[in-house]
């Protein structure tokens, strides 16, 4: 089936980019979030019209583009990329519409968003190694402009050390791929040819010793991606961006290129290097729980909104990761339903968050001396409340949430790798009801603070936008069925080649 | 007769010359002058002449002097482009004073000929004197900022080892002839065909010939003279300098020592040594050092200019791998590295002379800030400098690729390395340039707009730079398809 809806997910937003150089404000804003929500519809129009119980690609689009190298627009979707294609299609209007009053470079601030769209869409269903990394480098440059321009006082730092960091990250990755194209005869790019294990036994001669093509492809891709997704200890330019960035700019990163980063780690490791996997998945487990429980430490000292969203940001991969490195069809399906949860979760707090700081021109809600700043927004503000509570309880994994559906399989998977993941898992669950409760009751309950004072609850633009993050997280939560079945059929598939 | 026609765009580019001359000379304070438009019909005409000369297929001319094949073809055509960009840029510039931009337009159409020649050229006494055409002129632009001790220094930089280097080639040059009785360069493989030369002769002709075409293409070791030269002169000229002598010194390399220093493989498409001597470890040494130092020494620069010449430099040390592998598809990504390069660099500098216009300045620390209050100028500058070092997604990666890959594609890992961390090291050294720009965008009480939205002109001239450039990423297999068609009908 060739439909061409993934090329209109990924050129509508690059449409509305460009025609932001030409159309003046206020009209620049509804062509940005037509422009955004166009794409949304083909999304969602193309992961509804998947089929279920299929392992196959689906909505293929593939044509030659630099042959002389085999490089190819192969685009398709599967049960590993759809839930990706859907948290991109909910995330970026909603991000528009929460910048839409943004009075410093309002259509710049558009278009870039629009591209890092582009550049998601692309990477998520890009099946060329070239033409994923092509987007994913293109993903990177937003956010240097992001935080560069409308970020806090210390933007600069905080564009240089995210650009420095994904230019290393980039350029790992690049070697990887030289070294898997020219590892295979004929020389290619396509995920699915290089994929089966083909790379098992290769090696490659370098300063006269032999290498293993996948282990090494492996090694560099992973810290290639190590450098785009927070992965501890590799985190620092995370959490400065965190805090210097503007609040939707760091949902961009957290919610949306967070998931990606893992989604990238997931389909390249199991299609391209199964054979490494049986032994580096319990590396992948390891990192994931030191993820989990650094991110919840660290968590607990956090008197500023955002950078605790980054610390549990930090320890939401973690989870994600342990699902990845289980090797078990509950936990794998579990780490990438959970790649879609924790990025509604994660925009839902990052939104409330930056809704909050906006009002209130704060974002600490404890003092140095630990008193609070904040507090009594649930009697101002029940609509903000009710978000903010959804939100955490959702992280937490409270059933009906859909945290617990991606949490309880991650659990369940990766148990059966090693029981003291469980341990971990429930370590870090209570140092996150502690954590995100305890921020609860210092921001919304209580009696009202100063800085708190005729605080507006939430306006309409703001349910509006608020609505897809909220119902996502309820929705998938009660009903997640017909995304699992989505999922299952191609996780079996990638898991019998690694065994 | 054919011989003319073959050589119509020389013959249409020295026309233009002698109108721009007759132009200048005849001026009489007339409120409308038309050089410039002059200077850009006669390029189009050239470029156009250049399309049609496709259909007559090779040929060698005048005795052998010149051949014209899709090699040279493709270099006509490239250095017609630059020279038509390097005519439209100055029309913005402050650093050229309108009165004497006809000269400018004169010496830029007399460069460009020498450079077509250069493309085209099989002997080496016309290589010669075409070089030192294109070096004489090129001093003269080097030293346009006559007020300027760094223009002045650059020319006088530039002159010295021009003339250094145009010495060692003519000694290289004697050497040959002098072992095979012909300044021809295919002539001069068929004599080496049967009678090689001794191993050591052909160390010291390979010398000889390397420094002097180093200082043509900015490579090690000569590269000291570049960022000297691109700094002083006036930054629309260092634009066209960057590019021109540089594009038409690894026409001429190529051409003479695949010509000369090697034969035909038993794989078509692939070229081996001649001889006993590995020239192309040595070749090899030289690209990687000019890589190196080049991108390590632009992240040391604390000046715009200065630190894009470095770059020009590791790019220069970039380039010399597509010709060191021996291969046709290795010499395709030179030639796809040279289009992309075409587009950024002109672009880098033509924002960089709008900058220091406005500020009078191209220390990094004076530009903070800088992109408040020229917006488009600075983001496209900011891509046009991602492109050049080949940062993902630009199509400059595309080209970075093809080029590290033809290294891997050799088993000539260590080249690859330094191809990787050049790209790496070039990267940081932009991203310090495009973190001084950014400086206090969000500070609204001191926007001050640097005359951005005073010009739709300089929008459309850097959205003519930008748009070929990207479909030069988006149609990258119509551009590597066009290369290799240009090497495939061409005498070696």
């Amino acid at each position: 089936m060739n439909n061409h809806l993934i090329s209109l997910t990924v050129l509508f937003p690059l449409i509305g980019a460009i025609s932001q150089a030409f159309v003046p404000v206020p009209r620049s804003r509804w062509i940005a979030l037509i422009a955004s929500l166009a794409a949304s519809a083909c999304a969602v129009i193309l992961v509804a019209s998947m089929q279920t119980q299929t392992a196959e690609m689906q909505a293929i689009e593939s044509f030659p583009w630099v042959g002389a190298y085999a490089i190819s627009y192969e685009m398709a979707v599967d049960g590993l990329n759809a839930l990706l294609v859907l948290l991109i299609a909910i995330l970026f209007p909603v991000l528009i519409s929460a910048e839409w009053n943004q009075q410093v470079g309002v259509r710049g601030l558009h278009s870039l968003l629009l591209v890092l769209q582009t550049a998601l869409s692309g990477a998520v269903c890009a099946q060329d190694l070239f033409l994923q990394l092509f987007f994913w480098g293109l993903s990177a440059l937003p956010f240097y402009f992001l935080v560069g321009i409308w970020g806090g006082e210390g933007r600069e730092k905080a564009a240089f050390r995210s650009t420095v960091a994904a230019t290393v990250g980039n350029a790992l990755i690049f070697i990887a791929l030289i070294i898997v194209y020219y590892s295979i005869d004929p020389h290619g790019f396509s995920i699915r040819e290089l994929s089966g294990g083909k790379f098992a036994g290769q090696h490659f001669h370098f300063l006269g010793y032999d290498f293993q093509v996948s282990w090494v492809a492996f090694t560099l891709i992973s810290f290639g991606l190590a450098l785009r997704a927070p992965v501890w200890p590799l985190h620092g330019w995370f959490i400065e961006m965190a805090t210097e960035g503007p609040s939707t700019v760091f949902v961009a990163l957290a919610a949306a290129t967070v998931p990606v980063a893992t989604y990238i780690f997931l389909r390249i490791c199991y299609c391209l290097f199964p054979d490494v996997l049986g032994t580096a998945s319990r590396i992948v487990l390891a990192v994931g729980a030191v993820n989990l429980i650094m991110g919840g430490v660290c968590a607990l000292s956090q008197r500023n909104l955002r950078s605790l969203l980054a610390y549990v940001c930090l320890s939401e991969v973690g989870i994600v990761m342990m699902g990845i490195g289980s090797l078990n069809a509950t936990g794998v399906v579990g780490s990438v339903f959970q790649q879609l949860i924790l990025g509604l979760a994660l925009a839902g707090f990052g939104l409330f968050s930056g809704i909050i700081s906006d009002r209130t021109g704060r974002s600490d809600f404890l003092n140095a001396q630990g008193q609070r700043t904040l507090g009594g927004i649930a009697v101002r503000a029940p609509a903000v409340s009710v978000v903010a509570g959804v939100v955490i309880v959702s992280l937490l994994g409270f059933p009906g949430f859909g945290g617990f559906v991606g949490h309880s399989l991650v659990v369940i998977g990766s148990f059966s790798v090693h029981p003291f993941t469980l341990f971990m898992s429930g370590g870090a669950l209570l140092l996150a009801s502690y954590y995100l409760f305890n921020m609860y009751r210092n921001v919304f309950l209580g009696s009202p603070g100063s800085a708190v004072q005729g605080f507006q609850d939430l306006t309409l633009r703001e349910r509006f936008y608020m609505a897809p993050v909220v119902c996502g997280l309820l929705f998938f939560g009660l009903y997640p069925k017909p995304l699992i079945e989505l999922i299952r059929p191609t996780v079996l598939t990638l898991l019998s080649t690694v065994r | 007769m054919k011989e003319f026609l073959l050589i119509t765009p020389e013959i249409f580019l020295a026309l233009t010359l002698a109108f721009v001359i007759a132009g200048e000379i005849t001026y009489y304070g007339e409120q409308v002058r038309l050089i410039t438009a002059t200077a850009l019909l006669g390029l189009g005409g050239a470029f156009i002449q250049t399309l049609i000369s496709y259909e007559h297929g090779a040929a060698q001319i005048f005795g052998g002097a010149l051949s014209i094949d899709g090699f040279s073809l493709f270099f006509k055509l490239f250095f017609i482009v630059l020279a038509s960009f390097a005519i439209a840029t100055v029309s913005h510039s402050k650093e050229i004073a309108e009165a004497r931009r006809s000269e400018y337009c004169a010496l830029i159409l007399a460069s460009t000929l020498a450079m077509c020649l250069i493309a085209s050229v099989a002997d080496l006494a016309l290589a010669f004197l075409s070089l030192l055409l294109l070096n004489v002129i090129s001093h003269f632009l080097a030293a346009y900022g006559k007020k300027s001790i760094l223009s002045t220094e650059a020319a006088v930089k530039s002159m010295a080892f021009g003339a250094v280097a145009a010495a060692l080639f003519l000694y290289a040059a004697a050497i040959l002839f002098a072992t095979t009785h012909s300044l021809n360069i295919y002539e001069i493989h068929k004599v080496l065909l049967t009678k090689p030369l001794d191993p050591q002769v052909l160390l010291v002709v390979f010398v000889l010939l390397l420094v002097s075409l180093s200082y043509q293409i900015g490579a090690f070791p000569a590269y000291m003279v570049v960022p000297d030269v691109l700094e002083g002169a006036p930054t629309p000229v260092s634009a066209f300098l960057s590019l021109g002598p540089r594009a038409a010194g690894f026409a001429f390399m190529t051409r003479v020592l695949v010509a000369v220093f090697t034969q035909p493989a038993s794989s078509a498409g692939h070229w081996e040594i001649l001889g006993q001597f590995d020239w192309t470890k040595m070749l090899s040494v030289v690209a990687g050092l000019s890589m190196g130092i080049g991108s390590l020494l632009a992240f040391r620069q604390n000046r715009a200019k200065r630190l894009v010449s470095y770059l020009v430099v590791a790019e220069s040390g970039f380039l010399l791998i597509g010709l060191l592998v021996l291969d046709e598809v290795g010499i395709a990504a030179l030639l796809y590295s040279l289009v992309i390069q075409l587009f950024s660099l002109v672009g880098i500098f033509y924002v960089l002379s709008f900058l220091i216009d406005q500020l009078q300045a191209d220390q990094l620390d004076r530009l903070r800030g800088a992109m408040r209050g020229a917006v488009p100028e600075c983001i496209c500058l900011v891509i046009f400098l991602f492109c050049l070092v080949g940062s993902p997604p630009t199509p400059g990666f595309i080209a970075k690729f093809s080029l590290i890959g033809a290294a891997i594609r050799h088993e000539r890992s260590f080249l690859a390395i330094a191809g990787v961390f050049s790209m790496v090291v070039s990267s940081a050294a932009v991203a310090r340039l495009v973190y001084r720009l950014i400086g206090d965008f969000g500070d609204l009480k001191e926007f001050a707009v640097l005359g951005s939205r005073r010009s739709p002109a300089r929008k459309v001239l850097l959205a003519t730079l930008l748009v070929p450039m990207v479909l030069a990423g988006v149609f990258a297999e119509f551009l590597f398809n066009w290369a290799g068609q240009s090497l495939g009908f061409i005498f070696w």
